[in-house]
């Protein structure tokens, strides 16, 4: 097995991710996400938009209507969803099953959604819920959820998609809070100076940054272990979910402890961010469960340790 | 050193837990196990004239003004009680354990006599005036200024996280009455009904969708000129001194509640298969030796023979059942896993323990961040340099 490192995205998919970013940083403020939770309900004109960015098509070949890129652009795109805490389903539909459909071989459905006319719900037996669906009460008021089937799927290829994705979107949450954070302990004046003056406020937030940026390189080369088909892409797909986990729990914790009794409010829009946080640590597999899969390749010799390995 | 309760302690309490069940299987079965403190209002008002017509509204008050000169023992074992039959929160917590000692221990006996009836028959519900939206953790900047005008006080600003002020009858307010004064200098401690036109209460909403506490506006607001508790200018030390009843005996009778918690988290491990997992099994593990340590801490300060040097349980609880309360939350939605994401009934509506993770979140912060508990325990307790600060 050969373990090449290559967790930087290329320029292309930065400057890609960059124009999702700032098409998503002017449509889809804090505002929206009030307007969605107080109207408990979708906004069309969303969906629209993302189809105009031919997001929907992101992997789907160029000869169905897409843009035929990969896992590694995909994960980029997927933690600016995070970032701006978008419910569309847009990770599910066509960064986790347009994938797992190619990948089987079956094509029938891809035209549609790269046209933005399909959405694909994705039951699965590591979830007792299927995202996408109706009739849930997730307490995340955006996240839309239904009933799992008597029967779900099983497919290993299927959980590390999603698993993946939702290390990448906790990945953009993350720094979401951060950027929440950081703001308001620059702001915020108590005994006459910023609190985020006090080394009190400042080193946990030095902390979260540590923690942040050591899971980011980890999603990108589980995405590129899972795009090249390596034998080892389950262990860091797993890597990867604990570690963004991790980071987004610890930034969750700490940005409501900046923010004081203005964090445990609605008025300030942080909930909305901890509340996805909360529901994507436990999606695609708890931390228990990716922890598991990876003590028992570490101690059972499937993941193969050693310098020869770890720093090949 | 022994630390425990006495046999009349132990009587005392059968007492207790034999009406409080009582009430939670009879007249008040309706209320049980409450969680939210907004719920259900009036039934709650009338909770607490129950618990007054029965003697039990203020058992730590003396004899002389409605209550039983309780022990701290007592009022601990009657906490514990309270919390094992499911009994939802005093709405008029901040009454009987906050405004009445204030007003027993620095008030004259005309306030006395004007004020504690109603507490202690359970009819005047009191809130907390002292956060304001610049005055948070740094509590002495407060603003809202208080000025006498013959034989009124007026008062003008604005308090924030008044606790259950859109249902209580009256607020004590601490003001700035010495205009140009700064800092814990030159507050004067107010008493002032809430019900009157210059008074406006606004409620905030919570990230668990319920609306415990407001914003209170002060617009021309008025008091009579001996509404003051203490002198004027003396506001300062009546705070601290009520703070100081705020870390006392309610916070050493949580830990029933605690238990009840925990034992709801562990009943979920074992039926969901996650106590099979043996990260949570060493959590919970974590769990009850922290609900112990409080518990033996608890026993130590009643047993009157603590005599740790930096003022042992009175600095140093806070922080520790803050803290080990919100490691509790998290544990509860790693036990429940994804399924504690999703909610029965609808939106904002969840069980226990979703609810204990969300209510746990703010623990760390109200009544002194954890950030605000280490500085006074490395600065009052260990007598260590103070923090610097800017220009105030």
């Amino acid at each position: 097995m050969t373990m090449l490192m290559d967790p930087a995205p290329s320029a292309d998919a930065l400057a890609l991710a960059t124009s999702v970013r700032e098409y998503l940083a002017e449509t889809h403020g804090p505002e929206v996400l009030r307007r969605l939770d107080a109207a408990s309900g979708r906004d069309p004109a969303i969906w629209q938009g993302l189809v105009a960015m031919g997001l929907p098509g992101l992997m789907v070949p160029e000869d169905a209507g897409g843009m035929g890129l990969g896992l590694e652009e995909a994960a980029l795109i997927a933690a600016e969803c995070g970032r701006v805490c978008l419910a569309e389903p847009l990770v599910d539909t066509a960064f986790i099953a347009v994938p797992w459909l190619l990948a089987h071989g079956d094509t029938a459905l891809l035209a549609d959604i790269a046209a933005g006319n399909r959405t694909i719900p994705l039951p699965h037996a590591i979830n007792p819920w299927v995202d996408g669906g109706e009739g849930l009460h997730s307490v995340d008021p955006l996240r839309r959820l239904g009933t799992a089937p008597s029967d779900p799927p099983t497919d290993p290829h299927l959980l590390n998609l999603g698993a993946l994705m939702t290390a990448a979107q906790l990945v953009g949450l993350a720094e979401a809070m951060q950027d929440q954070a950081v703001a308001y302990a620059k702001l915020r004046e108590q005994f006459g100076q910023p609190i985020g003056a006090f080394q009190a406020i400042k080193h946990q937030l030095a902390s979260c940054t540590v923690a942040i940026e050591f899971a980011k390189p980890v999603v990108w080369q589980a995405a590129a272990a899972l795009a090249a088909g390596r034998s080892s892409a389950a262990i860091h797909v797993s890597h990867a979910k604990v570690a963004a986990s991790d980071a987004a729990w610890a930034m969750a914790e700490t940005a409501i402890q900046v923010h004081g009794a203005m964090g445990y409010t609605y008025e300030v829009d942080l909930h909305f961010w901890m509340k996805r946080t909360w529901a994507l640590c436990g999606a695609w597999g708890s931390r228990a469960f990716h922890l598991a899969r990876l003590d028992d390749a570490i101690i059972g010799g499937a993941h193969p340790i050693g310098p020869e390995h770890t720093f090949a | 050193m022994k630390l425990g309760f006495s046999a009349a302690d132990e009587a005392f309490r059968a007492e207790c837990a034999d009406w409080l069940q009582g009430q939670m299987a009879g007249e008040f079965a309706d209320i049980k196990g409450i969680t939210k403190l907004t719920a259900k209002p009036e039934r709650r008002r009338e909770w607490e004239q129950q618990l007054a017509e029965h003697g039990w509204a203020c058992i730590g008050w003396p004899k002389a003004w409605g209550g039983r000169d309780a022990t701290l023992a007592q009022q601990v074992i009657f906490a514990e009680e309270y919390a094992r039959a499911d009994v939802p929160g005093r709405v008029n917590h901040i009454g009987v354990e906050l405004a009445g000692p204030t007003i027993l221990a620095f008030g004259s006996d005309e306030q006395k006599q004007r004020f504690l009836p109603g507490i202690a028959a359970g009819k005047t519900i009191w809130c907390q005036g002292f956060s304001e939206p610049n005055a948070g953790s740094d509590l002495a900047s407060v603003r809202t200024r208080a000025r006498l005008d013959g034989e009124e006080w007026v008062v003008n600003g604005q308090k924030i996280w008044t606790s259950l002020a859109h249902i209580s009858d009256w607020i004590f307010v601490v003001t700035r009455s010495e205009e140009g004064s700064a800092g814990p200098k030159g507050l004067t401690f107010l008493m002032m009904n809430l019900h009157q036109p210059g008074i406006e209460v606004r409620p905030i909403r919570q990230i668990n969708g319920d609306a415990e506490f407001n914003e209170t506006f002060f617009t021309d607001a008025r008091c009579p000129a001996d509404s003051l508790i203490g002198a004027v200018g003396d506001g300062w030390r009546i705070a601290m001194g009520l703070l100081a009843f705020e870390r006392g005996v309610s916070t050493l009778g949580q830990q029933m509640g605690f238990r009840n918690e925990l034992d709801g988290i562990i009943a979920a491990a074992k039926a969901n298969g996650a106590a099979q997992d043996p990260l949570i099994r060493q959590r919970i593990a974590q769990a009850e030796i922290g609900l112990r340590l409080m518990r033996y801490g608890a026993l130590r300060m009643l047993s009157q023979t603590d005599h740790s040097a930096i003022g042992g349980a009175a600095l140093t609880y806070k922080i520790q059942w803050a803290s080990w309360r919100r490691s509790l939350g998290e544990l509860a939605m790693d036990v429940l896993g994804q399924a504690g994401e999703v909610s029965a009934h609808a939106d904002y509506e969840w069980d226990m323990l979703p609810n204990l993770f969300l209510y746990s979140r703010a623990d760390t912060i109200y009544g002194g961040t954890n950030q605000i508990q280490r500085n006074l325990i490395a600065e009052r307790g260990l007598g260590m340099p103070r923090e610097p600060r800017g220009q105030a």
